[in-house]
């Protein structure tokens, strides 16, 4: 079994679904995180991009957080079982990109009132139908499991995105029956349930 | 061989890459081009995408969305993808790159202000576009000197991609001017027999 590391800073962000593989996995790794002081100038150089989370794998480095998340859900079987069904995990997680990138645009509008009128156009336009979309493939699927009869990353990915559309969007799936249901599942499985209540508690 | 066709804009924009896949594989495939002038798009075609949008590929009657998704998909069928799974996730690392930069064009691409526009371009031109290609002639040049391929020692998707992104940067060498080693990548994968025969065939389009 090779040494893994990753490193990030002290939060979920867009290193916590590949902590979610390795618990899931079962699979120790270094979960590093380092202080805000401490970037860039001691890590900086280490990242192919300039840029965290990083895996170290044996030393050898992998960034991009997608990368790394699929790479270690092929490594422990978690990607899907043949090679559409890891094409529709990779097409989730595009999804699931796509809707936090226009989140972080929001994100960072300065003025106060127009960042709410946004929010909660997002919330009932945007939002609502990007979601729809996943609760259409979970029905399709027989919803069970997001992708194939068995766990895979597009199912954590559910989990993860659970916490960090929490942020902006409080109970993001709570009209989503069955996407509500696969998280409230994947989070009482043991290994994740245990990560869960272990991890450290971050704002996002 | 399954039956594959691609549906897109009339452009190259999000479905570039796979077509090249196509054509580096050398793998027959319907190249639809969707009208919004006429009403082709929406029309009846975006009930049948798993996210109202374009791209996305049929392999015979199964459905996929998302571009770097189905370019996967297709690099992996075609043995583009890299060797093994670490091979893979360099490939990966190199296509989310050209991703980043993307988005970043995009933030000055549909900008209506003129002068933003024009000092967002100005620092994404400056700034923000040399950084990201230095990032990608280091990792090239750490793969054996830099003088064949992004990974391992074959064609990836990922060399694709670069090929690809020349076009999405204008089409001219410039860009590229401290970038000697992605310059003369670039060179090569367009000068492939089955790539170079592509792009001097396929539509002309402004994206």
């Amino acid at each position: 079994m090779p040494t893994y590391k990753i490193t990030y800073f002290n939060f979920r962000g867009r290193a916590e679904l590949a902590r979610l593989i390795f618990a899931a996995a079962g699979v120790p790794y270094e979960d590093l995180r380092i202080e805000m002081s401490r970037w860039p100038v001691e890590y900086k150089d280490q990242c192919p991009f300039g840029q965290l989370p990083l895996l170290e794998v044996d030393g050898k480095v992998l960034a991009q957080s997608k990368t790394i998340a699929r790479y270690l859900a092929r490594e422990f079987n978690l990607a899907g079982k043949d090679s559409r069904e890891q094409a529709l995990a990779d097409m989730i997680l595009d999804h699931y990109a796509d809707i936090m990138n226009e989140m972080k645009v929001i994100w960072l509008e300065s003025d106060a009132e127009k960042k709410a009128t946004l929010v909660e156009k997002f919330k009932t336009e945007t939002l609502s139908k990007h979601l729809g979309y996943l609760e259409t493939i979970l029905r399709q699927n027989g919803g069970g499991f997001i992708v194939g009869d068995s766990l895979t990353w597009a199912d954590l990915m559910v989990v993860d995105s659970n916490d960090w559309l929490g942020v902006m969007f409080p109970n993001p799936y709570d009209n989503f029956p069955l996407l509500a249901g696969l998280v409230k599942r994947v989070r009482e499985m043991p290994q994740v349930a245990e990560w869960i209540a272990k991890r450290p508690d971050t704002p996002r | 061989m399954p039956n594959y066709k691609l549906v897109y804009f009339p452009g190259r924009g999000r479905a570039e890459v796979s077509r090249l896949i196509f054509k580096a594989a050398g793998v027959p495939f319907e190249d639809v081009r969707i009208n919004t002038a006429n009403g082709e798009w929406p029309g009846e075609t975006k009930a049948k995408c798993p996210f109202g949008q374009m791209p996305v590929l049929f392999v015979d009657d199964k459905v996929l969305a998302q571009s770097k998704a189905i370019g996967r998909y297709l690099a992996r069928e075609f043995n583009l993808a890299g060797k093994t799974n670490w091979d893979q996730a360099r490939a990966d690392m190199i296509l989310d790159q050209f991703e980043d930069i993307g988005t970043e064009i995009y933030k000055f691409m549909f900008e209506k202000d003129a002068a933003k526009k024009a000092e967002l371009s100005e620092k994404f031109n400056s700034e923000t576009l040399p950084r990201h290609l230095g990032y990608l002639e280091n990792l090239l040049k750490e793969n054996n000197g830099g003088t064949g391929f992004f990974v391992g020692d074959s064609l990836t998707w990922a060399d694709l991609a670069l090929a690809n992104a020349y076009d999405h940067l204008g089409g001219t060498d410039a860009p590229f001017a401290n970038s000697p080693l992605l310059a003369g990548l670039i060179k090569r994968i367009r000068a492939t027999p089955s790539v170079a025969e592509w792009i001097s065939t396929r539509p002309q389009t402004p994206f």
